[in-house]
């Protein structure tokens, strides 16, 4: 399964006009070439304006490079991803045939390979380079020059199983067994069935102690067969040359058998490794698919770290100023600032750094750059009591990769506040907009009306009749008042808005809070009925009597605008279940379904332009209500008008019941 | 002799008003454009009323009252914006005599200075009336009955109290704290819920609807007032 380091496929511009998008494949080796072909592969990329990818397949033989060539496989890899380019590593046995497929399957039109190889073989296998090229394919390849000659000569060391000798010894011990089994049961010299035991022994050498050992006892079995069971008998003669192509064809075949054993076994280490890996990773995706939150997010991840690793892990992050700021895991000790000296140094030079490594190794945490595409969103800590463990290219190849994820979660995050921040200004915008034009003709209105009259009142005074003059002087008075009460709600409203209320809350009456309202409306009130209810043992009610006063004045007001007039108004309070309620109701035409919500969203009017008003009042009366623990809604009045009613917690009881407050002082 | 009415107020526009008001109703009109200036002339012309605005540039408002009232027991009215109810009260605590609150018109401006002036010319006379009228509500402070159309108004003594106080006090805001104060006395002033239980006792036996009272009038957030027509 490949492993894809990046997860976003880079895809500028892929040209709706071309006939075939271009892709760039780059194969590299552990060679010192790497470094080269990726760079040579991104700058064809960036001509082709096409996606590119590094791969490279992993064989059996990853297991046995040395450091520096597996150093410099990490640094290949990590630079494909840092130029933009996809980084995908494959195990396979077969080099060529996975390549094939691969640029196959991603539709690949420039394949870049290094010069073959130069292998100390004496068995001269063609190399997959010469493989390729007699393959073919719908690309154009490229076979690209090592900058130096001389570093080809990076040696590979094909996988020798090591100088164990107790497993050398162990296989010549089993070879020894099976002589001594097979002349115990075919004394007689069934020649076949000793063979298959040989080549059974050989299967398990190899598979229990390795190739060396498997080819010695290979080896040592062809000669035991020879000298014990292959007539003349103890001795290496051979009666007739048929003996001598057994022997012959034994020797190749339990060779071969050691061989592929041992292929095997290695292909199934490295899946194995493979799928933990992968498992591990898999895991830590997961995890953090379920975190929305960064700061939630993080802790888990770098749990996972931490135990993948054994290790305690730290993340840090820049801050506004753009200082790097322990976020999440475990806290360090940084007495004296080197610490954070190193962190900062990691931060700016995208280089790995402190223990283990080759800059400020005197540290006790390993610093690692976390790149998001082609920036760095933080530095990734570690400490451990053997760096070298978490620094060994393998380690340190998936370390990024989890890495990876981390600084993509965390510029994911990042994007989502600017993200949010830029909603929260358009959503401002957007009222402030609203406000503004809705403001504007609302005070301009009354406004016009003033400037009017008192215009015409200045200028044709002498010839304007007592009751013109009258009515005019009457038109300021009452367009001023409205302008008035406008305003009022308009700062009330980004009082609310702001925060800035706070409620004073008192015992009171709500039928003295009622009256208030009506107190102040009392000049649009003239030609209207307006019952009011409440029992005569409605209990008092903690609130900010101003402006509960003003729930009633805006309720008051929209019942007023919105029904006829003449139409009567009524205002019933009651006890209910710890809350005391209020209603309102008319007789107007009531609300439009669907309406019942909307009324008390900013800005919203039932009817725009019939009425005076920004739109406000109802969404001010939620504010208030809601301010309080209340809730309040609007519904269609059985039989016809619009019925609003609010809810207040009846709370505590008065501190002291009325009969015992003092008659104090003489009558 | 007119009566002699100083305005402290910094905005040009609302001081031209309200001398176009005030000296066709035959008051004579001193004005000043800020609280040091105001002072000044309070002290030199020795004023009947003081219309005191709040915000000036140089003084807060209370400041100017408690300079004023080192010296002087003249009648202050405060001009007031709407919201600014704790500064009402701090106000007519520091000795201010009532408020009103703008923008307001001038048929309410005058009837608080008829008050106001009427107060201080009881002050100097010293033989207050005994049987007052309020509309449909008469009271005999002498017998200590009330009337209501003419019939008589069962009252306890504490809500007795609480409207004689009111009628003492009558066209002129009394604050919960003056009320409390004078009934119940100086240990009580911060049991503003019970006082609004007995205001709408009160308003039960003396309105005829006691949800919207014609005359014991809540000043929100500050008091009450009896209104005097």
């Amino acid at each position: 399964m490949p492993e894809e380091l990046r997860s976003e496929p880079v895809n500028p511009h892929p040209g709706e006009e071309q006939p075939t998008p271009k892709r760039v494949l780059v194969c590299i080796g552990p060679s010192s070439a790497g470094m080269h072909l990726v760079r040579q592969a991104a700058a064809l990329a960036a001509d082709l304006q096409a996606p590119w990818f590094a791969l490279y397949v992993e064989t059996p033989a990853h297991a046995s490079l040395t450091a520096p060539d597996r150093e410099r496989l990490t640094h290949a890899l990590r630079l494909a991803m840092q130029l933009g380019g996809q980084a995908v590593k494959v195990p396979s046995t077969r080099v060529s045939q996975e390549i094939l497929d691969f640029a196959r399957s991603h539709g690949v039109t420039h394949l870049l390979v290094g010069p073959p190889r130069r292998r100390h073989r004496l068995m001269s296998r063609r190399s997959p380079v010469d493989r390729l090229i007699r393959a073919g394919g719908d690309w154009c390849l490229s076979l690209i020059p090592a900058p130096g000659e001389e570093s080809f000569a990076s040696t590979v060391q094909l996988p020798t199983g090591g100088p164990s000798y107790g497993n050398y010894a162990r296989g010549v011990i089993a070879v020894g067994l099976c002589s001594g089994l097979a002349a115990l049961f075919f004394p007689s010299g069934a020649q076949v069935n000793v063979v298959m035991l040989y080549l059974l022994t050989v299967v398990a050498v190899a598979s229990l102690w390795g190739r060396g050992p498997a080819i010695l006892a290979s080896c040592l079995s062809v000669t035991a067969f020879a000298f014990f069971f292959v007539p003349h008998y103890y001795s290496f003669r051979l009666e007739s040359m048929q003996y001598g192509i057994t022997l012959g064809v034994m020797l190749l075949v339990s060779t071969l058998i050691s061989n592929l054993t041992y292929h095997i076994r290695m292909q199934q280490r490295l899946e194995r490794r493979q799928e933990r890996q992968t498992a591990a990773l898999y895991e830590m995706i997961r995890s953090l698919a379920v975190k929305l939150r960064l700061e939630d997010l993080l802790p888990v991840a770098l749990a996972h770290i931490s135990k993948i690793f054994g290790s305690q892990v730290a993340i840090l992050i820049p801050n506004a100023a753009g200082k790097l700021e322990f976020q999440a895991g475990e806290a360090f000790p940084d007495v004296t600032g080197t610490e954070s000296e190193v962190a900062e140094w990691v931060y700016r030079h995208g280089h790995p750094a402190g223990a283990g490594t080759e800059i400020a190794s005197g540290v006790k945490g390993i610093y690692l750059p976390l790149w998001a595409s082609d920036r760095i969103v933080g530095v990734l800590r570690l400490e451990t009591g053997e760096p070298t463990l978490i620094l060994n290219p393998e380690a340190r190849l998936f370390l990024e990769a989890l890495g990876n994820q981390l600084a993509l979660a965390i510029a994911h995050d990042r994007l989502s506040t600017q993200a949010e921040q830029v909603q929260v200004e358009i959503e401002v915008e957007r009222l402030r907009n609203a406000l503004l034009s809705s403001v504007s003709h609302d005070l301009r209105t009354p406004l016009t009306v003033i400037a009017g009259s008192a215009s015409s009142l200045l200028e044709a005074e002498a010839s304007l009749d007592q009751e013109t003059k009258r009515e005019l002087t009457q038109n300021i008075y009452e367009e001023a008042r409205r302008l008035d009460a406008l305003v009022y709600n308009l700062l009330e409203m980004s009082r609310i808005q702001a925060g800035e209320v706070k409620l004073n809350q008192e015992w009171h009456v709500l039928e003295e809070v009622a009256g208030c309202a009506l107190e102040r409306l009392n000049p649009l009130l003239t030609d209207r009925q307006v019952t009011v209810n409440f029992p005569l043992d409605l209990p008092l009610v903690q609130m900010d009597a101003l402006l509960m006063e003003r729930v009633f004045i805006n309720l008051l007001e929209n019942a007023i605008k919105y029904s006829p007039s003449g139409t009567p108004i009524d205002i019933r309070g009651r006890v209910s279940e710890g809350f005391v309620q209020v209603e309102i109701t008319d007789r107007g035409k009531g609300l439009a379904p669907g309406e019942e919500e909307r009324v008390f969203e900013k800005f919203y009017q039932a009817a725009p332009g019939a009425g005076r008003g920004v739109g406000l009042g109802l969404s001010i009366c939620r504010r208030i209500v809601e301010a309080h623990g209340g809730r309040i809604w609007a519904s269609r009045r059985p039989g016809g008008g619009a019925e609003f009613r609010f809810i207040l917690p009846l709370g505590d009881k008065l501190p002291l019941p009325v009969e015992s407050f003092p008659e104090a002082g003489e009558s | 002799m007119k009566p002699r009415i100083l305005l402290i107020e910094d905005d040009a526009n609302i001081r031209k008003f309200l001398r176009a008001s005030l000296m066709t109703q035959g008051y004579e009109f001193l004005e000043a454009g800020n609280g040091r200036e105001g002072l000044a002339l309070a002290a030199a012309q020795v004023p009947d009323i003081v219309l005191l605005d709040l915000g000036l540039p140089d003084m807060e408002g209370t400041a100017v009252i408690q300079h004023l009232r080192q010296w002087s027991g003249v009648p202050i009215i405060v001009l007031s914006a709407r919201g600014q109810e704790r500064q009402k009260v701090a106000n007519l605590d520091a000795g201010a005599d009532d408020y009103l609150t703008k923008p307001f018109g001038v048929g309410e401006l005058l009837a608080r200075i008829r008050v106001a002036l009427r107060r201080g010319a009881v002050a100097e006379t010293e033989r207050p009336e005994t049987l007052l009228n309020f509309g449909k509500l008469t009271v005999d402070l002498e017998k200590r009955e009330v009337w209501r159309d003419q019939k008589p108004v069962h009252l306890t003594p504490i809500e007795y109290k609480l409207f004689t106080v009111l009628v003492r006090h009558r066209g002129k805001v009394v604050t919960h704290r003056q009320l409390l104060k004078e009934v119940w006395g100086p240990s009580h002033t911060d049991q503003n819920a019970y006082l609004r239980i007995f205001i709408l006792n009160l308003r039960r036996k003396l309105e005829d609807d006691p949800a919207r009272p014609m005359h014991i009038i809540t000043e929100p957030g500050v008091g009450y007032r009896l209104r005097e027509e």
